[in-house]
């Protein structure tokens, strides 16, 4: 019975593992085939734009020169929709093959104000140019691409005067179909096959799991590595044809535009700079009429130089994409990378489908799958129940957590945002500078000095500033709840209002009131030492009284909540216990030592675990109160990972000392458990 | 027997003065705020001091008593600045994160502590610890998440969404620990009585946990009012901030406008101490749960 269930179950295992897998490799080869027809077609559409750039900046500064060379361009080329050519200055519209720019609205006119997003992009894309050119490193676009909802790019490049934007050529191409649909064929066959051949390898194997399990699982990564293989090797070669189609095109291109340039007219005034029959554009002041020339002599040298297609070939960056030698023919390690990239993509998705596929093969033959969905059957009103909550916090909490571990692997920052993780990946570089800060004392000729800025300093006064504040806020709280616990005390009701309203006021306001009352010079605080004859201090001048601002901040909206848990507590403990104790003759310290404090300890014990939590990520308090001043000697672990998240905008960094964070609180966590276990089994 | 009245009561003077010294103590900060909120003016002193300032003065400069009252701070908060679109903003994102959070906090605290099914546990234990999530890790993966993929920067619900999210793990314990006191012997009986457990949960189980769900409704109200740092980072629109965000203005940078906070700091924090005494009979018995009276 049993072993013909381990047949039966190994037979479905590995049915719905292959299907699974031949799913996800058919999906997943459409995808990358999409993804390359994308990359391809904006790389096309690159390629138009800084040609057309190209052209206009070689036929201006005359209007008609510029439309003639842009009508000769777009002519012939049927995957350019549209054209517009602008320019800043004047915001004028100097060509356009658009549709609506015909009639009264045709070039050359001044830009209307319903279309300043046209101006903006032009404004846009100088301020790009400007600060890669400042920053030494390309981080803002030089070439936007739109897609549009039509299906196609629209792509915008700046036109430049020596080192200065003036305008910018905008294209839309025209849409073009997603890629081929790769064969399901191949995946049905992946599919079955190896079920087949599993049922008919069964036969001699019998009814023994073992040999059963093995020959699913070999047939099944069989099934995968040819499946992806053969797709890696199907992406390779459609990569290499566009690299050499590519080429082609901008043969092609380079051509058209020498022609279109060689029959340009004679240079013409514009209509729009004759005296007195100027348009004035709606929407938009008048200006006093401006120079609206590209100001680059048709002769110069620049226009003078051979076209030169190959640096069309451009990234986002405007920076050459070094896929094609100086002749125009596809440089050959270009065209064996993208053949290594497929292989690298089809290593990478033999690994992910094949790991899950065989968990799924080992879930479902384990008959651990069938056990689940037995229990999810068999409690489906307790995962109802769970399941809205589970789902938020998935999404919002637990998701969240694991893509911010794997950012502490990466050396993402503010300038590398648009890469992907792969891309910025550096191991456990991050770890090893968080926890490398050993100098942590040096000598110096003025006595010892501590580096602030160290890990390890952090970690010290974040401790003793958690252990101060839930000491003081358990003391405290304790006390105030002993005292109003008196019995028969009057105005009981009116003491614990007031003393819990600490606790109602939004933290961030205490933590900015105590910080103006510890303000050296109006503050109360030293209002209060002066009139004792004290000297006013300097709170946030030394370490030491620095942590005390914050250490009276936490402490005044802690102790409320300690103190409403205790008095809770005590206020459960039946009367008649302490009689009965009374008449047993103990005194008020047995009485406290074998009644209050144990019936106190359910309540407190979570309580102080929740508040040990809380204070060591009391982020509002640290952060707005001392700022960790002086020099970072009171930060604590969590506002010193923010600094560094958004101060220095080091988000991997900042991702790795937040995962140490995580670390300690979980060790503390877990040997909380085990003490609180311990005691318990003990009692 | 000189410190006992006539009928046998002990006399609670050192009590007494001990709480009201502690109590004054405690309220001070409070009171500094509204005497600088009426103050009408945006110093951070309460009294100007003379030159060469005696004790006397320095006293006068610590009384909690404004010079003179003036409810300029408040008119002009309000009307001069976007402050009471803030607040609005602040309003719609707390009630949802309440409404949202003690539904969702309710049927799983129900469930964690009614059934015994597998995943219990690990689901309890994940909760507890997603407590101790560094809020740093969870910023940037959350802007991700919530602006970039679902398209919620800048907008109400995304707030209430992250707010919720945050505010469970500590409502679904608190519930599952008040659920736990409930006697099964209740269900039993309506189960007998041929009740749905859909039924026992809304009209047997919720109505005697009116103090634990109060607690939680409270916890996540102020949740969603006073959290500052998710909501500075995603609503970049100013009529979409909310009064944390807004208040931070006054005395943040080089501006030291303490009047305008001050009275922005006590119109924010009106609804969370009312709602605080409105609540707070349900507070002690709610948090401790466990050890209620039967």
């Amino acid at each position: 019975m049993a072993r013909s269930d381990a047949r039966r179950r190994a037979a479905i295992g590995l049915t719905i593992a292959a299907g699974v897998a031949a799913l996800l490799g058919w999906l997943l080869l459409y995808w990358a085939a999409d993804a390359a027809q994308q990359s391809a077609a904006e790389r096309a559409a690159r390629q138009r734009a800084a040609a057309f750039a190209s052209i206009v900046e070689r036929a201006g500064p005359a209007g008609n020169r510029i439309r003639a060379a842009v009508a000769a361009m777009g002519g012939g080329d049927p995957s350019v929709e549209r054209v517009r050519v602008v320019l800043l200055l004047g915001r004028q519209l100097v060509a356009s093959t658009a549709p609506e720019d015909t009639g009264a609205r045709a070039a050359p006119r001044a830009l209307e104000m319903p279309e300043k997003p046209i101006y903006d992009v032009a404004q846009e894309l100088r301020a790009a140019v400007q600060t890669n050119r400042e920053e030494g490193s390309p981080r803002k676009d030089e070439i936007h691409t739109v897609h549009l909802p039509s299906g196609g790019i629209a792509v915008t490049a700046p036109l430049q005067r020596g080192e200065d934007v003036v305008g910018m050529v905008q294209l839309e191409m025209a849409p073009q179909g997603h890629a081929h649909r790769p064969a399901l064929l191949q995946a049905v066959a992946a599919w079955l096959l190896p079920v087949a051949l599993f049922l008919l390898l069964s036969i001699p194997l019998g009814a023994r799991p073992v040999p059963l399990l093995i020959t699913a699982a070999a047939l099944l990564v069989g099934a995968v590595v040819a499946q992806t293989g053969l797709a890696a090797s199907h992406l390779g070669w459609d990569s290499r044809r566009t690299i050499e189609q590519s080429a082609q095109q901008l043969r092609e291109l380079g051509e058209r535009a020498s022609r279109a340039l060689a029959g340009l007219p004679a240079a013409e005034p514009e209509p729009g700079s004759e005296p007195g029959s100027e348009q004035p554009a709606a929407g938009f002041p008048e200006l006093p009429s401006f120079d609206t020339s590209l100001g680059v002599p048709a002769e110069s040298e620049a226009a003078a130089a051979p076209l030169d297609p190959v640096a069309w070939d451009v990234d986002r960056f405007r920076r050459p994409l070094g896929l094609l030698t100086r002749d125009g023919t596809p440089a050959p390690e270009a065209l064996a990378s993208a053949q290594g990239k497929a292989v690298r993509f089809g290593r990478r998705a033999a690994a992910s489908t094949g790991a899950l596929s065989l968990t799924l093969l080992l879930l479902v033959a384990m008959g651990t799958a069938e056990a689940a969905a037995g229990a999810v059957v068999r409690h489906r009103v307790a995962y109802l129940y769970v399941l809205p909550a589970l789902l938020g916090m998935t999404l919002l909490v637990f998701f969240p957590f694991v893509y911010g571990i794997t950012l502490s692997f990466t050396d993402s920052n503010l300038y590398n945002t648009n890469q992907s993780l792969g891309e910025t990946w550096i191991g456990l570089k991050n770890y090893a500078e968080v926890l490398s800060g050993f100098h942590l004392v040096q000598k110096t000729d003025s006595g010892w000095s501590f580096d602030y800025g160290s890990f390890y300093w952090t970690l010290f006064f974040t401790i003793v500033w958690t252990v101060t504040n839930v000491a003081i806020g358990v003391s405290v709280g304790l006390v105030l709840a002993l005292v109003l616990n008196t019995k028969g005390l009057a105005l009981r009701p009116v003491y614990r209002v007031l003393l819990i309203l600490p606790w109602a006021v939004p933290t961030y306001i205490t933590a900015l009131t105590w910080r103006g009352m510890f303000h050296q010079q109006f503050g109360v605080i030293n209002q209060v030492l002066q009139i004792f004859g004290a000297p006013a201090i300097s709170w946030y001048d030394k370490p030491l009284t620095s942590y005390l601002t914050a250490l009276a901040t936490n402490g005044w909206l802690s102790f409320p909540f300690m103190m409403v848990v205790s008095l809770g507590a005590l206020q459960s403990i039946p009367a008649e216990l302490y009689e009965a104790a009374r008449v047993d003759g103990a005194s008020r310290w047995d009485q406290f030592r074998a009644i209050t404090l144990p019936s106190l300890k359910p309540a407190l014990v979570p309580a102080v675990i929740l508040s040990v939590v809380w204070t060591f990520n009391q982020f509002n308090v640290i952060y707005l109160v001392t700022a960790g001043e002086p020099g970072g000697a009171t930060e604590i672990l969590i506002t010193k990972a923010y600094k560094i998240a958004f101060e220095k905008y080091r988000y991997g960094y900042a991702a790795a000392y937040s995962t140490v964070i995580f670390a300690i609180l979980l060790a503390y966590g877990t040997l909380q458990n085990r003490l609180s276990r311990a005691t318990e089994e003990i009692a | 027997m000189s410190g006992r009245k006539r009928n046998g009561q002990p006399s609670h003077a050192g009590i007494h003065v001990f709480l009201a010294a502690f109590t004054l103590l405690t309220v001070y900060p409070l009171l500094w705020v509204l005497a600088i909120a009426f103050s009408g003016e945006q110093s951070l002193a309460i009294a100007s001091l003379p030159r060469n300032p005696g004790a006397l003065d320095r006293l006068r400069a610590v009384v909690p008593w404004p010079h003179q009252w003036s409810f300029a701070n408040f008119v002009s908060v309000v009307r001069d600045q976007p402050f009471a679109t803030w607040l609005w903003n602040s309003a719609v994102v707390a009630v949802g994160t309440t409404v949202l959070g003690v539904f969702l906090a309710c049927t799983a605290g129900y469930a964690f502590s009614r059934f015994r099914f597998p995943g219990r546990r690990a689901g309890l234990m994940s909760f507890l610890v997603s407590q101790m999530f560094p809020g740093t890790l969870m910023l940037i993966p959350l802007y991700i998440i919530i602006v970039q993929w679902l398209g919620l920067g800048s907008t109400r619900t995304g707030l209430v969404l992250a707010y919720t999210t945050t505010a469970i793990p500590f409502c679904v314990w608190m519930l599952k620990g008040y659920f736990d006191t409930i006697p099964r012997e209740l269900e039993e009986a309506a189960l007998m009585d041929g009740a749905s457990p859909a039924r026992i949960f809304w009209q047997i189980v919720l109505p005697l946990s009116k103090p634990a769900v109060a607690v939680t409704a409270l916890f996540s109200f102020m949740t969603g009012w006073n959290e500052f740092i998710l909501a500075a980072t995603f609503m970049d629109k100013e009529a979409l901030y909310t009064a944390p965000v807004g208040l931070r203005f006054f005395v943040g940078g080089f501006s030291q406008q303490w009047g305008y906070f001050a009275a922005g700091s006590v119109i924010v924090s009106i609804p969370v101490v009312v709602l605080f005494l409105f609540v707070q009979k349900y507070l002690v018995s709610g948090l401790t749960a466990g050890a209620v009276k039967g």
